[in-house]
């Protein structure tokens, strides 16, 4: 019988699952497998699994089940195994690197972080501060047609937002990461110009947050802060 | 700047998570463990993820709507933009607080949001068009953007 497999955590986890259920329709009953010293939570796998809501509903109320009681290894969304021996053979063979991750991640969670900077105020601080924006700009509008400026407009401009949004990326990592015991960036998406993990102790949270509303306020509201945590730190298994 | 605490030390409300999937969908399917010896069930949809990568900002389209939008750009207004949302700001220490992004989450993780919503009601050929609809809004939006500006 194929499993789908939630999370891996220490055998000593209390893994009060009760009253959760797993991904599926019908909703399949959760369970435990041992083996290494540690515990995967699985479920027989639904046939034709897809992102339902409901689904990763279910995923990810498993891993914030597991982590208010401790460490947690979640695996990614939609990983089956052959059966449950399967599953047994891989906390056994891995047990010593799933540990060592565990105890990285005890008292700790994600924290995820993305920015936007509002386009419109970003052009015109750029047209304020880049005198040769400026001058192209200024005889864009003037009326010249030549159909060269708007492209040399653009290009300083391209330049410019791209330094901006480096730096304040990097400026705003710079601010948390201080109170962080590990981060991971990635390629941010849409209108963002920052989307990063951070893995932050419980002793820490406070500090990491009042950091972050400080830097917001410096900032202002021209630029987006969204943080979402704490999270399962599905950024640092 | 928008605060979320979610998870962590406190009992999942009840009827579950699923409020606050909508940010964190990205990490659920694109995160998170991996183990070689499993298999990772397909997944139609999750390829959307990687569709919205941002646009590289070295492009001739990039700088022709740069320029456009410098030459809309009213210079005098005052570069405080009325907030669009209230910020909101939750406080931490008690998990408790919810709060809604702005729109500005990316066009990509939106997509996946929607379509997963829309799979609600089960009808495969209805899941199937969101997603392909999906896929073309995508693109369309990049393109009339760049009409617009």
């Amino acid at each position: 019988m194929t499993v789908y497999v939630y999370a891996i955590t220490d055998a000593g986890h209390p893994l009060r699952l009760d009253d959760l259920v797993g991904v599926g329709d019908p909703p399949s009953t959760l369970r435990t497998v041992a083996g290494g010293g540690l515990a995967a939570v699985v479920s027989d796998a639904p046939e034709g699994l897809r992102p339902k809501r409901r689904d990763l509903a279910a995923h990810q109320g498993v891993q914030e089940r597991l982590m208010s009681d401790g460490a947690v290894l979640p695996l990614q969304f939609g990983l089956t195994a052959e059966d449950d021996d399967a599953v047994v053979r891989v906390l056994e063979e891995q047990a010593p690197a799933y540990r060592r991750r565990l105890e990285a991640l005890e008292g700790a969670a994600e924290y995820h972080l993305k920015s936007a900077w509002d386009e419109d105020a970003l052009l015109r601080e750029i047209l304020r501060e880049s005198p040769q924006a400026r001058s192209l700009n200024e005889e864009i509008r003037g009326g010249n047609p030549d159909p060269q400026l708007p492209m040399a407009l653009g290009e300083s401009i391209a330049q410019e937002v791209q330094a901006r949004q480096e730096a304040l990326a990097a400026r705003v990592v710079e601010r948390l990461r201080a109170h962080a015991r590990e981060e991971r960036s990635s390629a941010p998406t849409g209108e963002d110009f920052l989307n990063v993990s951070f893995l932050v102790d419980s002793g820490e949270r406070e500090q990491f947050v009042t950091e972050l509303r400080q830097l917001a306020d410096e900032l202002g509201q021209d630029v987006e802060l969204r943080l979402r945590g704490p999270l399962p730190a599905y950024s640092f298994v | 700047m928008t605060v979320v605490p979610q998870g962590g030390g406190q009992p999942p409300a009840p009827g579950g998570s699923s409020g606050n999937l909508y940010d964190v969908l990205e990490l659920i399917l694109d995160r998170g463990l991996v183990i070689d010896a499993f298999v990772r069930v397909s997944l139609v949809g999750i390829e959307i993820l990687k569709i919205d990568a941002r646009v590289v900002v070295a492009s001739v389209d990039t700088y022709l709507r740069f320029a456009e939008a410098c030459n809309r750009l009213d210079l005098e207004a005052d570069g405080k933009q009325p907030a669009k949302l209230p910020d909101m700001v939750g406080e931490v220490t008690e998990g408790g607080a919810e709060g809604k992004s702005k729109g500005a989450i990316s066009g990509a993780v939106e997509a996946v949001a929607d379509s997963v919503q829309g799979r609600r009601g089960g009808d495969e050929e209805r899941e199937e068009e969101s997603e392909r609809s999906h896929r073309k809004g995508t693109s369309r939006r990049t393109s009339s953007r760049r009409r617009e500006e």
